[in-house]
């Protein structure tokens, strides 16, 4: 079997210390849930495993501070799903979260460890011989010319057109999340929205995080926005699926007209998606399902379907339209 | 979706092995953690078609805990297992390691084993194989497959066309015809439990196979043919799986591997694949097209139909198409022609998925009636009541029993049928969805074969039946269970029950739903006999009413009794025996001597279609069945719950993926093979006709498992149709196909 060493830090500065002093190879292990699969398939091989999960007050979920919401990177999906704060002030947040996996999946993964899920394409989990520019930089890009229906239309490249898989990444882009990340050269905040990189001509580099890098924890800034959102998931199946499209919406409305409008996209993209454009169309405006459509057609300007996934722009438009009306009844 | 509470208690006496599956203390060959045990792991193609140039397994040698690197080079002796429509015992002629020839991806090129499943895997994946690839066909549109007539590969009767009057004549002079074509995809059974070996020899140089298997006499005898032993030396063990659903209906390419390395490393072995392996060195439910065309007078009695079927085989062997076996049974057609091709293609040689060749069959031929109702303007369900068939359309005999008008009647009045209206789109729900309602039916060879069953009573109390079958889950020892303890007086929980033990009774393969038809009948008969013999020597209590067989056997003070019954399906000679026990499939049906033997079932489905995303729901499903008496309600209910179950993913879920460039099956995993959840199911609704079929077996038995999917694929179709006006032909529908 392939050996390969275990550590266990009990602090984040121990734990970066750590990763520091390994030869390359190392990877810092959370939950488990998607390093391990990866492990298993010959995608992921590291040399060295740093457990991070005996670090204490890693996984608090601190909702003291009225301006942000501080979600500790080992609180488990589920644990987050459920907490009264962020049913009430980001039910879009729980819902992405409760649309995920499968429970015994939500009880195991943290949520530092989901945002940085790796993609689901079949060519990228396959058998090496699959061309994947992703996981053999240089090889080309099977799915271009093979089975694409769950790819991305947004974001893609001549070398990668792999979706982003996860859902609370989704969730915590339009609420303007942003993580708080540790690594031997100090600490520093990358927004969400900004740590997944667009594939270009490097599909495999996926996240502006370093190596060595580790997310310690989420923050959310908390206001009235969050309030009326909703995560709208459509898939394959009503549980246990990754989102075929799936729209993060929140709308805050004066009197009958947008104040403030988030929308941000799953499931169609190389990353979690802000449609910013398609927001900015919606201020001001009465939010009825003709402007939501609007908006929603909005978001997925310049979209580049492939051979099998054209159906996700109308389905996407659809969805998002949906998720802006289920988020107006919240409001 | 709305939760339904379904977990109601239910009628019957509840699974004998339920509390054991629970807990988890039944034991699968995969939990086996004998002293000594060796771990085994397999070494997939990574190419579709050609030959092994070289192979390298200094690497995978060097691993640590490494016993074995078994190559073609090195296994020494192996002999074929043939293929089990051709003679042999295996799902497939192809029995990797025995060339260097590689005749579809993810065929077993190397077996390492090691102490440890790390070590194993780990060596494996270090096996270096250098290929010679050959052009390859991947799937049945390749420019290079070519459809063979089944009737000229294959010229034995019952692969043959079927042929009645003069379908093209009545065709072309009928006033209204239909002619639609219809697409199905290869699909993989997945059962929960992924096929395991263990291996073990002891002293004597006698071999145990301990492998979830629907037919361990078969794995028995074809083992021993490849290792060249007597079958005497071979017991195959087989007590419990974990679902078959024809995945293990034979002998497995890889078993006698796994005591190839048992026997050269005198330890245990283990192999437990892994699922991706599952989907491509274990059989599959074949791609098939279809085309269907219908021809019927103004008034609605159908003339004559035709269909055509291709499916996908592998390039080694001819797997039939018996597609057109049931649809020639459906109605009360005079005019009708079946006829099958295959298409060979490179894979391995798909098999026997649950409703094999039915579901797909049906869903193409109901799917087609359902046009003709409309081209009629008739009602589907009056269309199907007026074109009953009074005897087999294709022998002239009787059907041994019919009740599908019945299925019909009875399913319409527990759906609401007659509120439906007619016009497509024309029903709606309140949130806007919507709604369609849809019919068709389904039919399924009542299949039975020879069987030898012993019962034996201790004064203890306790009861020990042995009997050819293998419990699949699908209830037979419950229904075992519930026969004897019948019939002797006797508690459920005092009755033992051998099953898939080759030393205990000879094991039939068990499949085509005959499995209760086949062992009911003689544990029955055995079980009489005991209470006969019982009362012969209990002296003065013989005649007590009501009395125990332990009451007669405590009064004759004898330690135990026992009573032996064969059976054998109607018009089957005395020497079915010999292939019974020699492991060779010996069933019989549906055509027997005097009558022709099918179960029917009719199913109502409900679909609900959102007017936005497109998302198909399928809130409630009614099946009525006739499968003649119920003999045990819970299981059989379970079964039919089940098969609405496996439609539904079928019409709506399923697809093996293939990337034709590279062969082999894309979504090879549980998170991407879209199998139905919990979350997909509505309500089931299931009642049964429960007429015995006493012309077939005395205790009037028909088989279920099978035909209770067949048909729910057309009836959600169907339902689409009805809601949207959109026909869709090919499967599964997918959410694309309604934006």
């Amino acid at each position: 079997m392939r050996d390969l060493a275990y550590l266990r830090p009990r602090s984040t500065g121990e734990a970066v210390q750590l990763f520091a002093r390994q030869p390359i190879g190392a990877r810092y292990f959370a939950g488990g849930t998607t390093l391990f699969d990866l492990m298993k398939l010959g995608v992921e091989a590291p040399a060295t495993v740093i457990d991070v999960t005996r670090i204490e007050g890693l996984a608090n979920i601190d909702a003291s501070e009225r301006g942000e919401l501080r979600i500790g990177a080992l609180a488990a999906m589920s644990e987050v799903a459920e907490h009264a704060v962020v049913l009430r002030e980001f039910p879009a947040l729980s819902e992405s979260l409760w649309q995920a996996a499968s429970q015994q999946l939500r009880n195991m993964a943290t949520v530092g460890g989901n945002l940085l899920q790796r993609t689901r394409c079949a060519y990228f989990r396959g058998s090496p011989e699959f061309a994947c520019n992703k996981r053999q930089p240089g090889s080309g890009c099977a799915a271009l010319g093979g089975q694409n229906r769950g790819h991305a239309v947004l974001g893609g490249s001549e070398a990668c057109v792999a979706v982003y898989p996860g859902d609370m990444a989704v969730a915590l882009t339009a609420f303007d999340a942003v993580v708080d990340t540790l690594s031997p050269r100090g600490e520093r905040t990358v927004p969400v929205r900004e740590l997944q990189r667009a594939p270009g001509a490097t599909p495999h580099l996926e996240t502006v995080l370093a190596a060595d890098e580790l997310i310690v924890r989420i923050r959310i800034p908390r206001g009235p926005v969050g309030r009326a959102s909703t995560y709208h998931k459509v898939r394959d199946r009503e549980s246990y699926a990754f989102a075929l499209a799936s729209a993060a919406v929140a709308v805050q409305l004066q009197g009958q007209r947008v104040a403030d409008a988030r929308i941000a996209l799953g499931g169609v993209a190389t990353r979690p998606w802000r449609a910013t454009e398609a927001e900015r169309s919606l201020r001001g405006l009465p939010l009825t399902r003709a402007a939501a459509r609007r908006a929603a057609e909005l978001a997925f300007t310049g979209a580049q379907p492939l051979e099998h996934n054209a159906f996700k722009v109308a389905l996407g438009i659809e969805t998002v339209t949906d998720a802006l009306m289920l988020a107006k009844d919240r409001s | 979706m709305a939760t339904t509470i379904k977990n109601t208690p239910r009628a019957g006496t509840e699974r004998v092995d339920a509390h054991d599956k629970v807990r988890g203390a039944t034991r699968y060959a995969a939990d086996d953690v004998r002293p000594g045990l060796l771990h085994a792991a397999l070494v997939p193609s990574r190419i579709a078609r050609g030959r092994i140039a070289g192979i390298d397994t200094a690497a995978a040698q060097r691993v640590r805990g490494v016993r074995a690197v078994l190559t073609h080079e090195n296994v020494g002796a192996l002999d074929s297992g043939g293929f089990l429509m051709g003679g042999g015992f295996g799902f497939q002629s192809v029995y990797p390691l025995r060339s260097a020839q590689i005749a579809y991806r993810g065929q077993s090129v190397a077996m390492v084993v090691a102490d440890t499943l790390e070590a194993a895997r780990e060596a494996a994946a270090l096996v270096a194989v250098a290929y010679e690839a050959a052009p390859f066909v991947a799937t049945l549109d390749a420019p290079d497959a070519e459809p063979l007539a089944q009737t000229a590969v294959l010229p034995q009767p019952m692969f043959a066309d079927r042929r009645v009057g003069d379908p093209e004549g009545a065709l072309a002079g009928a006033a209204v015809t239909v002619d639609l074509r219809y697409t199905l995809p290869a699909q993989h059974q997945n059962p929960m439990e992924i096929i395991a070996t263990v291996a073990e020899w002891d002293g004597e140089g006698v071999l145990t196979v301990h492998e979830p298997t629907q037919n361990a006499e078969g794995v028995r005898h074809g083992v021993a043919k490849q290792l060249g032993l007597d079958a005497a030396r071979v017991r195959v063990l087989s007590p419990s799986l974990g679902g078959g659903f024809g995945q293990k209906n034979s002998l497995q390419s890889h078993t006698a591997l796994v005591a190839i390395a048992a026997r050269m490393l005198g330890r245990p072995v283990k192999l437990v694949m892994t699922r991706a392996q599952l989907f491509h060195n274990a059989s599959f439910r074949p791609a098939s097209r279809h085309r269907v065309r219908l021809g019927a007078d103004r008034h609605g009695r159908l003339l004559a139909a035709i269909h055509e079927i291709d499916q996908q085989t592998s390039r080694h062997d001819l797997f039939p198409s018996m597609g057109t076996e049931i649809t020639s049974r459906l109605y009360g057609i005079q005019n009708f022609l079946g006829q099958e091709r295959l298409v060979r293609t490179d894979v391995q040689t798909p098999g026997y998925m649950r409703a094999p060749f039915e579901h797909p069959a049906a869903f193409a031929f109901e799917c087609a009636i359902d046009e003709m109702a409309y081209a009629l303007d008739r009602d589907p369900v009056a269309l199907r009541l007026a074109n009953d068939a009074a005897a087999d359309p294709l022998t002239g005999k009787p059907f041994s029993s019919r009740h599908v008008a019945e299925c019909l009647v009875k399913g319409s009045e527990m759906f609401g049928w007659a509120r439906r209206t007619m016009a497509p789109g024309s029903m709606r729900a309140p949130d806007g969805s919507q709604v369609g309602w849809g019919v068709a039916i389904g039919t399924y060879k009542a299949a039975m074969a020879p069987a030898i069953a012993t019962v034996r009573l201790r004064s203890n109390g306790t009861v020990r039946v042995a009997v050819g079958g293998h419990e699949m889950g699908q209830g037979m020892r419950t229904a075992i269970a519930v026969t004897v303890a019948r019939a002797l007086g006797a508690p459920v929980a005092a009755v033992e029950i051998l099953l898939g033990d080759t030393t205990a009774a000879p094991q039939h393969l068990t499949a085509g739903s005959w499995g209760t038809a086949t062992a009911l009948p003689p544990v029955q008969e055995a079980a009489q006999r005991l209470m006969d013999d019982l009362r012969l020597h209990a002296g003065a209590a013989a005649g007590e009413a009501g009395v125990t067989a332990l009451a007669l056997l405590r009064a004759s003070g004898r330690p135990f009794a026992e009573a032996e019954s064969r059976r054998r399906a109607p018009g089957q000679p005395e020497q079915v025996f010999g292939r019974l026990t020699g492991g060779l499939p010996a069933a019989a049906g549906p055509v027997y001597p005097d009558f022709v033997g099918f179960s029917f079932i009719a199913h109502f489905v409900e679909v609900r279609i959102e007017p936005t995303t497109r998302r198909i729901r399928v809130p409630r499903v009614v099946s009525v069945a006739d499968c003649g008496i119920v003999a045990s309600p819970r299981t059989a209910r379970s079964q039919v719950e089940g098969g609405v179950v496996w439609g539904i993913g079928a019409a709506l879920r399923e697809v093996s993926e293939v990337d034709a460039r590279y062969g082999g099956f894309l979504n090879a995993d549980l998170a991407e093979y879209v199998l139905p959840v919990a979350a997909d199911i509505g309500r089931i609704e299931v009642d049964f006709v429960g007429r015995p079929d006493t012309r077939l077996n005395a205790l009037g038995v028909k088989g279920l498992g099978e035909v209770a999917m067949v048909g729910v694929a057309p009836a959600i179709v169907n339902a689409v149709f009805h809601a949207t006006g959109k026909r869709l032909r090919r499967l599964p529908l997918m959410l694309e196909d309604l934006l």
